[in-house]
């Protein structure tokens, strides 16, 4: 077990090499960079300006050149500074001589997007395994088809219709949430419970919609799991053993029904520090998920790779640890009942 | 995100494009309908009443981008520097009428050869940390925007000066080895930086660009990056006190947002787009009636341009059959909601520098049609285009995708040519490839975009044949000897009067050369709550902002929670 784990830990390294390098060249590949944005089309500013700038970040090198100097940073973990954002440091704070510290621009956008993606997960997934037991239990009958109705719907609505009608309705008409932002303006002055508040009000919107309309994929998911379960040999013998209905449902199947959700989870782990570029900007949190796109749009390689970077090492993380999870969880596949994927 | 509301062309009859504005305005049709709140009551009338200038009270407004850094000369941003112009001051100034003031230079004198520019401070001046502001500091500001390792996008101008010096502490000196008339105008956009604090710091990773330290009006409070920004008043300011004591600049990036938080009262103003102003607002009389709505030419306008180093674009019939053929009033009334007008000069309307004989092409196809067949363009095969020598008159117009006012202007233009007999493609493409892949290479047949300019008539590096290299603004391959004398003669004098007669002279040939269609410049369009006074009415040229520092909020119209604070 322990030489696995050392194995696909050492895996991790060229893969991740590899997965930088791709996106390295990808990037590079659209056109334009740091000089070209819609700002710098700007007739007070010069062509030799522009020169210089793109001297000093290297984009004049060669492509590969230019790899080589990111990757030498990076064996330090060192993310580098922002082209666009006056020489923010993309990861790490930064103090300088006068001891005032300049935050880095991931880890300013990271916390916020953690907080929303985690508690929208959970969410989701505490709504998610009762519904999917209740359809899986209920199969062709009216919950069941309440419960894909339901899920149909939320399926099917656009994220940002559903967050502006509800921004205008429980923000306008009812102000009873917060319209955009994360902070309440007088935010400082608030004692630690108002700040709890504060930001439960702000991100109450934000994290229920994508709450919502993500409910599908995850219902039905646990769904189908249970109704595979259910018709299978153990779970007749256990209600044949006489056991409750309850028992063999929570205990027997939804076990069994979970250990896909365990894959699930682990694939949804770089998700989490992506954030949503349409729910971020309509609702006005400086997330990371405009914080790429904007990045993208700005041709801020630094702040792309940045992200990229993180994202798949956690990528490549959360596939360790889903098969880790599962091996845990799952006694055939740790004693070799199945083969090992 | 960059969806604007104001692309739309009505919000009734046809489909709207972008999703989440069209979304808003559905919702605010079922809004009138359902909403009960939304009827004129007392406190419309309320906010009519008017009161005399009392210092305090909260401004909160909403911006669409945070500012990457308060440093906005180095930043080279439109956010940045719109808020460091609440922090910092300039040597010189505009006043209302768009002409040259003091602002921390008490006086200014052209040497006789114009190659010398002496300006004289204000006595007494100081920053925000009481530290006395001197030429020194102004010294400092040059040499730091000039210097290599700074990389401001403005350093050109600067650069142009060949020594400046601070004889005493009142006194600052600029010497330009030829008559450089722009000078004055770079000298109001300089933001003057305080030395004690940023000598000896690497400017592009100083923190003060996180918690910069001015002299104007007011000074940075606090900054939550990417959600608000908290300006305070800086009651040393160099020019006397403001009225409001805090300035709340929001970012909100979605347009619907903004306009959702306008009517839910949470912000003051917000800048908006044609639809909101000419459709939505009407739409909800209690919303406007505490609004204050205004609407100002900005310095901008829309242009179809002609890559002239191509057939058939060298040719002067053809490019006047092409100004004559696009209806002009149309687009602005289709794409602006008539919120625009048509020019004539690339410059803005009203102002000096617009020559005010030249009246702008007609939409005339008769005319267009009688160039065409002067140039020797007629359809032979009766296929619906024009053809000459075999070929088709057939061109490809490009402009950036997601820009739907210049999507849709362009398809309206595609309209009118083919009734002229001109074939045109559409093709959007992502701002960067744009630029990269056919502007700067010279590939392209047209182009629909946009010109922002400053305040100075100045547009040597848009129209002068020397700046044709890739990179360089004359993309368009415009090459006249006349308006090059004309541009360098223009930059050599300093007399607004004799700069004038140039500029009108100069705007004549662009108007019979025709190397581009002036489009419309589009209105400036603001919404400002009604519990701001003391605005300018009428707006002045400057601007509806000019002398925002005299708005007050008065006491009783404050908002209640804000005032706890």
């Amino acid at each position: 077990m322990l030489a696995y784990l050392i194995r696909r830990v050492l895996w991790m390294i060229p893969m991740l090499i590899g997965i930088s390098l791709i996106s390295f060249f990808i990037m590079h590949l659209a056109p334009g960079d740091i000089t070209s944005s819609e700002a710098a089309f700007d007739p007070k500013s010069s062509e030799e300006s522009r020169q210089k700038l793109r001297e000093l970040y290297h984009l004049d090198k060669p492509i590969i050149v230019q790899y080589g100097l990111w990757l030498e940073r990076m064996v330090h973990l060192d993310f580098g500074h922002s082209f666009a954002s006056h020489q923010k440091p993309v990861f790490w704070a930064e103090t300088d001589k006068e001891g005032n510290t300049t935050p880095g621009m991931i880890q300013e956008a990271l916390p916020i997007t953690l907080l929303m993606n985690i508690t929208g997960l959970m969410l989701t997934l505490i709504l998610a395994v009762p519904l999917g037991v209740i359809a899986a239990k209920k199969y062709g009958r009216w919950p069941d088809r309440s419960i894909t109705l339901f899920n149909f719907i939320g399926f099917s609505i656009p994220g940002f219709w559903l967050s502006l009608l509800l921004m205008y309705w429980l923000g306008v008409i009812h102000p009873w949430f917060p319209i955009s932002g994360l902070h309440s303006l007088n935010y400082a002055q608030l004692d630690f419970w108002q700040k709890c508040q504060d930001l439960f009000m702000h991100l109450f919107l934000p994290v229920v919609i994508p709450a919502i309309t993500g409910l599908a994929g995850v219902t039905m998911f646990i769904k189908n799991g249970m109704l595979d379960v259910l018709s299978q040999d153990y779970v007749t013998t256990a209600r044949a053993k006489g056991l409750s209905d309850r028992t063999v449902t929570y205990r027997h199947a939804l076990r069994n029904a979970l250990l896909p959700l365990i894959t699930l989870i682990g694939l949804s782990l770089p998700g989490l520090i992506g954030g949503s570029v349409i729910a971020e900007t309509i609702f006005a949190i400086p997330g990371m998920g405009k914080l790429f796109y904007e990045a993208v749009m700005m041709r801020d390689f630094p702040v792309v790779m940045g992200i990229l970077t993180i994202g798949s090492a956690l990528t490549l993380a959360g596939n360790l640890l889903a098969d880790l999870a599962y091996a845990w969880a799952d006694p055939r596949l740790r004693k070799g009942v199945i083969p090992q994927r | 995100m960059t969806n604007r509301l104001s692309s739309e062309y009505s919000l009734c009859k046809k489909p709207l494009a972008a999703p989440s504005q069209r979304w808003v305005a559905y919702l605010l049709c079922v809004g009138l309908v359902a909403c009960s709140t939304d009827t004129p009551d007392h406190s419309a009338k309320f906010f009519d009443q008017s009161y005399p200038a009392q210092p305090g009270g909260t401004l909160i407004s909403a911006m669409p981008s945070d500012p990457s850094s308060m440093i906005g000369m180095v930043a080279g941003e439109s956010a940045s520097l719109a808020i460091g112009s609440y922090l910092f001051n300039s040597l010189l100034k505009y006043d209302q009428n768009l002409d040259l003031a003091g602002e921390l230079a008490e006086s200014w004198q052209v040497a006789d050869d114009k190659k010398t520019i002496t300006f004289k401070l204000k006595p007494d001046l100081q920053w925000a940390d009481g530290k006395p502001l001197t030429s020194a500091d102004i010294l400092f500001t040059w040499q730091l925007i000039t210097d290599e390792n700074t990389h401001s996008p403005y350093a050109s101008d600067y650069q142009l000066v060949t020594k400046a010096e601070a004889p005493d502490a009142r006194t600052f000196i600029v010497h330009y080895s030829q008559p450089f008339a722009p000078a004055l105008e770079s000298w109001a956009s300089l933001q003057v930086l305080p030395k004690h604090k940023l000598a000896g710091q690497d400017i592009r990773t100083t923190s003060f660009a996180q918690k910069p330290l001015g002299s104007h009006y007011y000074q940075l409070k606090e900054w939550r990056h990417g959600e608000y920004i908290k300006l305070e008043k800086n009651p040393k300011s160099v020019l006397g006190p403001a009225n409001i004591d805090h300035l709340i600049e929001r970012i909100i990036p979605d347009p619907a947002a903004q306009f959702l938080e306008l009517m839910a009262d949470n912000i003051d103003s917000m800048s908006m787009d044609p639809i909101t102003y000419a459709r939505i607002i009407p739409s909800r009389p209690a919303l406007q009636a505490r609004l204050n709505q205004f609407k100002e030419l900005g310095n901008s306008y829309t242009y179809l341009g002609f890559n002239l180093k191509r057939k058939p674009f060298d040719d002067l019939r053809v490019r006047k059959a092409i100004n004559y053929a696009i209806d002009k009033q149309e687009i602005i009334d289709g794409v602006y909601l008539g919120l625009g007008i048509t020019i004539a000069s690339p410059y803005k309307p009203g102002t000096r520098w617009s020559n005010p004989d030249l009246i702008p092409y007609t939409f005339d196809p008769a005319k267009a049609k009688q160039f065409l067949a002067e140039a020797g363009f007629e359809d032979t095969n009766g296929d619906g285009v024009v053809d000459r020598d075999g070929k088709k008159l057939s061109f490809e117009i490009l402009t950036n995708l997601g820009n739907k006012q210049r999507e849709k202007t362009a398809v309206i233009i595609q309209r009118r040519l083919k009734e002229v007999g001109i074939e045109t493609h559409i093709r959007t493409l992502e701002w960067a490839s744009l630029l990269t892949n056919f502007i700067k290479p010279g590939d392209f047949d047209a182009v629909v975009m946009g010109w922002g300019l400053g305040l100075d008539p100045d547009q040597y590096n848009i129209w002068h044949s020397s700046q044709q290299k890739p990179g360089q603004f004359n993309f368009i391959g415009y090459n006249n000897p006349a308006v090059d004398k004309l541009l360098e003669q223009g930059r050599l004098e300093f007399d607004p009067e004799k700069r004038m007669q140039i500029y009108h002279e100069f705007a004549k040939v662009l108007y019979e050369d025709s190397p581009l269609v002036y489009l419309s410049a589009g209105y400036g369009l603001t919404a400002i709550h009604k519990r701001v006074q003391g605005i300018m009415n009428p707006v002045p040229p400057a601007g509806v902002s000019y002398d925002s520092q005299k708005w007050y909020i008065p006491q009783p119209l404050r908002r209640t929670q804000i005032q706890a604070e």
